[in-house]
């Protein structure tokens, strides 16, 4: 069944766009301040975690509110609704003694692919 | 090479879009009359221009900065600029002790409403490995030598969230209104591959 794009639709994708976010109280597994450590997802399916942060400990900066889950509803199982964090690491936890020491990085991380450091 | 000058065009794109086009409408899944009205709209009414005069509009009403630090989406939409890949802004300020740079390591996501599509660069693997990697030396390419004491911040726009950066305003433009600061405030500024003009340059 394909829902055909139309040219009625395109004002609106171009004022609203898709929105993710989702309005739920969903409750938030950690709060600003909270040491993470990023969870190995090696999943083949679809995921939205770069590599190069898995197993790394940041800090929670931002808590940004509740959005769909990628990884389901790509594959059309459901919006798994969860909050996404920026999270910051500094240069050197990431790359080591290459990472410049005063640099940091920020990624934004759902619930599902994290735990309390 | 530099990276901003780099040729990562993959051969023959303007082909595989044109095929793809031919089956999605044979397929009745677009009506190619659709797809008019995007390319007109980005490539008449949105682009780093929508951007420039949010950036200058900052710099010149604190009431409007403080707003737009703290709910970037809706101050941005305040000014018209809202609608697809700008969903939910948020909005990163360059200060003399901190530099900021976004990418999106994953694919290519970038604030459209305000930026308008992405420049090659900004989607070449090259820039998406090394900009988070090694920051200064790729900043160090677009022109940009970053003080050892400057903070450099890489931003991953991993997830719903798009970013812009907020240059500093250039030195010399005290006398300057919103529409010739507007001018100084160019794409790269605010990706954070750049900084905003000097005036006269």
């Amino acid at each position: 069944m394909i829902n055909k794009v139309t040219v009625e639709m395109m004002p609106i994708v171009l004022a609203t766009g898709d929105p993710a976010r989702v309005d739920e109280p969903i409750p938030a597994k950690f709060k600003e301040g909270d040491k993470v450590i990023v969870l190995e997802v090696n999943a083949p399916t679809h995921n939205r975690l770069p590599s190069y942060i898995k197993g790394k400990v940041g800090t929670v900066t931002f808590d940004h509110g509740v959005f769909v889950f990628p990884d389901t509803s790509a594959h059309r199982k459901g919006p798994k609704p969860q909050h996404v964090y920026t999270v910051t690491f500094t240069a050197q936890e990431v790359w080591g003694e290459a990472g410049h020491p005063s640099d940091r990085l920020y990624a934004d991380i759902w619930d599902d692919y994290m735990r309390h450091a | 090479m530099a990276l901003a000058q780099e040729n990562v065009l993959i051969p023959d794109v303007g082909l595989r879009v044109k095929a793809l086009e031919s089956l999605l409408a044979e397929k009745g899944a677009i009506d190619p009359k659709s797809l008019d009205l995007l390319v007109e709209a980005f490539e008449t009414r949105i682009g780093p221009k929508n951007g420039a005069k949010v950036i200058a509009k900052a710099w010149v009403d604190p009431e409007y900065k403080k707003w737009l630090m703290k709910d970037g989406t809706a101050a941005i939409k305040s000014l018209g600029y809202s609608g697809v890949q700008g969903e939910n802004m948020v909005v990163i300020e360059n200060t003399p002790t901190v530099h900021n740079v976004v990418v999106c390591t994953l694919c290519s996501c970038y604030p459209w409403p305000t930026l308008g599509l992405p420049p090659i660069w900004f989607k070449s693997a090259p820039y998406r490995a090394r900009v988070v990697i090694e920051p200064r030396a790729v900043l160090r390419e677009f022109g940009l030598e970053i003080a050892d004491d400057v903070e450099v911040r890489v931003w991953d726009s991993t997830a719903e969230l798009r970013y812009l950066v907020m240059p500093m305003r250039p030195a010399g433009t005290e006398n300057f209104n919103e529409a010739q600061l507007a001018e100084l405030v160019t794409r790269d500024s605010m990706i954070g591959t750049g900084l905003a003009l000097a005036p006269g340059k």
